[in-house]
């Protein structure tokens, strides 16, 4: 790419190349009518209505228009249709990346069920290309890029972090195992915020008797290219992953609470780089489920019972984009049969929690994502609930953060850590 | 030209070029956009794109239409849904089985078939003339609509609007000669042809595009659409 081409040139480039039918038939059927906004938890909290999804899309459209359609280029011609601008950038980056967090709720809504999600990813990478990501974003990716790690988790901090763990938890954590059957890979979040999410997993996984391995290599599965939108950084971030698992000899990976990281090496890994042949991609939600299914843990039944109502946060990228829904409700009406009881709406319809798609890791956003918590935290009380499990550490980040800022006493868990806690066989080796 | 010169102008050799140039032109837009390239979803699948898809479609066309308050996006939007969904039942019925129109198709097409009453089609052709008056005021007034509402979209609900005026005033025998606004319904009939290869009307056709991907997309995931 040339250093001499415009940040506009570059973004409409980025658009062209990225623009085949999927994109072009979905651009042509929408009606422009505007429904999707009631489905934007940042529209809904804050009633801009340049938070609309389908005025995220206008760059793409606009693009689109100047370049492939017949009416576009005579208007853009003729001078009747404004030329993008890099001030459009601009300020289409403040509404790709700080307000919208691609959860996809909007295709639930659109009449024509365009995927709007996706479509706003494309928007990212043309913003990306262009150089328009926010700072903050810029400055993880970079990191990541750089150091392996968008919070500092280098070789030695990882192999650090990991022997305290295992030491302070009192549990065997395999590293670099060979023919281990499964690699597990953290985010980083995980790593260096909530470390007992590593004991908890470890624990679970011991006590099944699983065959599994973390990796040096692949240590971490944060995908911060993901969040940013350019597709070199992604593939450069999953292939750290998927070329460990490859060494190990794998047969699966398991990605722990990361929602996002999840859809970048479950479903979009495969389109942009070779996948390491047989080797299955999953989340740990679905692991949990297969084991008490299979009978390899048990759990004490009704032991998340008895402190107020338990609900749970569907995570836009592990349920709505990811597919597991019921596994979570499969391992909650175990651990509380009585006080399960869901948010409305839940599910595939579930409200994101703001601070997904690297909002939260931007500063300029924080108005924004506290709005839109305020949705979540309305819908927590609606169901009384006083505890909100989810599968996702970012959400969870999120969470904490909400309702500190609410000051609400609203308890946050993860999954993982209340399965391990309810394990029949956990009794002992867990001072928490 | 006399007026009755006029009508055999506006619904012979030029009802046939806008035929020609709406074929084409909509050919065209739907070959563009195949033309691209399709992009390979190359993850294994999870749940079935096949019952994803139908389920796409039960919702789109049997579940969204009639029961607007689904996924809680009526309250902002109830313009939007009753008089959008007035709209296209009235444009359907009229277009398709007023009986008027059924022998301009029997006469390109060569087959017919039965048609409604005309109590009831005009009833319905009354019901899209407000209804367009009503998304027309909720262009401007909701937010987000006027956000995106551009000469493009006035220009669409002009190049809609006239065919149903002209139509309405044409079956009751309202204010001009029968042979005037037959003449004038011919001719913004013809404008409107040729108008929407140009437009977004085509979203017609690629309804169908996007109502696969979101059904294939949500499929593949195992997640209701």
């Amino acid at each position: 790419m040339s250093a001499k081409t415009t940040p506009t040139q570059r973004a409409l480039d980025t658009f062209v190349e990225e623009t085949g039918g999927w994109i072009a038939s979905q651009l042509e059927a929408c009606t422009r009518c505007g429904i999707c906004a009631a489905a934007c938890h940042f529209y809904q909290a804050t009633g801009n209505p340049d938070f609309a999804p389908v005025w995220k899309v206008e760059l793409l459209r606009r693009a689109y228009e100047q370049r492939f359609t017949v009416a576009g280029r005579i208007l853009t011609a003729l001078g009747i249709r404004k030329r993008i601008t890099d001030e459009d950038l601009g300020a289409w980056s403040k509404l790709v990346y700080e307000a919208c967090t691609v959860c996809n709720k909007c295709a639930m809504v659109c009449p024509m069920g365009i995927q709007l999600g996706p479509l706003i990813h494309d928007v990212r990478a043309g913003l990306s290309a262009a150089g328009m990501v926010p700072e903050d974003l810029m400055a993880a990716v970079t990191k990541q890029v750089e150091e392996g790690s968008p919070l500092g988790v280098t070789d030695d901090v990882f192999e650090e972090r990991i022997d305290w763990v295992s030491d302070e938890w009192d549990v065997d954590i395999p590293l670099d195992r060979e023919g281990a059957e499964m690699l597990v890979v953290f985010s980083s979040i995980e790593i260096m915020k909530f470390p007992e999410n590593i004991a908890d997993v470890a624990m679970i996984l011991n006590a099944a008797g699983a065959s599994w391995t973390l990796s040096t290599k692949g240590r971490e599965v944060v995908n911060f290219g993901f969040y940013e939108g350019d597709a070199e950084h992604t593939a450069l971030f999953v292939n750290r992953v998927l070329d460990a698992a490859r060494e190990l000899g794998v047969e699966r990976v398991m990605v722990t609470e990361c929602g996002h990281a999840y859809d970048a090496l479950r479903w979009t890994a495969p389109n942009l780089v070779a996948m390491p042949p047989g080797v299955e991609i999953t989340h740990v939600v679905a692991v949990l489920d297969e084991l008490v299914r299979d009978g390899r843990i048990r759990l004490r039944a009704g032991a998340a019972d008895g402190g107020g109502g338990v609900t749970f946060h569907d995570a836009c990228k592990i349920q709505r984009r990811g597919g597991h829904i019921e596994e979570p409700r499969n391992l909650l009406k175990i651990l509380a049969p009585e006080s399960f009881r869901e948010m409305t709406p839940n599910r595939e319809a579930a409200i994101c929690c703001g601070g997904g798609g690297g909002v939260i890791a931007i500063k300029e956003a924080d108005p924004n994502r506290y709005a839109a918590f305020g949705l979540k935290l309305d819908q927590i009380r609606q169901a009384e609930a006083g505890t909100v499990v989810m599968a996702c550490s970012n959400c969870r980040l999120q969470f904490l953060d909400g309702v500190q800022h609410f000051g609400s006493d609203v308890k946050i868990r993860g999954l993982s850590g209340m399965v391990a806690e309810s394990l029949e066989t956990a009794d002992e080796g867990r001072p928490s | 030209m006399s007026w009755h010169e006029f009508l055999r102008f506006v619904r012979g050799p030029l009802f046939e070029v806008a035929l020609l140039v709406f074929v084409a032109g909509l050919a065209y837009r739907i070959f563009r956009v195949v033309a691209l390239g399709w992009r390979h979803e190359r993850a294994p699948a999870m749940g079935s794109r096949a019952g994803g898809v139908v389920t796409s479609y039960a919702k789109g066309i049997g579940i969204w239409p009639f029961v607007p308050w689904v996924r809680d996006t009526f309250r902002g939007n109830a313009v939007t849904f009753l008089a959008g969904g007035l709209f296209h039942l009235g444009l359907f019925v009229v277009i398709l089985l007023g009986t008027a129109h059924m022998l301009v198709w029997k006469s390109l097409l060569g087959f017919g078939w039965p048609t409604l009453p005309l109590p009831i089609v005009d009833f319905l052709a009354a019901g899209v003339i407000v209804a367009m008056a009503a998304l027309l005021i909720n262009r401007f007034t909701q937010p987000v609509v006027r956000k995106i509402t551009g000469p493009a979209e006035i220009a669409n609900w002009v190049f809609v609007f006239l065919p149903m005026l002209t139509g309405y005033l044409m079956t009751h025998h309202l204010f001009f000669r029968y042979e005037v606004l037959y003449s004038l319904h011919m001719l913004t009939v013809d404008a409107l042809l040729i108008w929407i290869p140009f437009s977004l009307i085509p979203h017609f056709a690629f309804y169908f595009f996007s109502r696969t991907i979101h059904g294939s997309q949500f499929g593949r995931r195992a997640v209701t659409p």
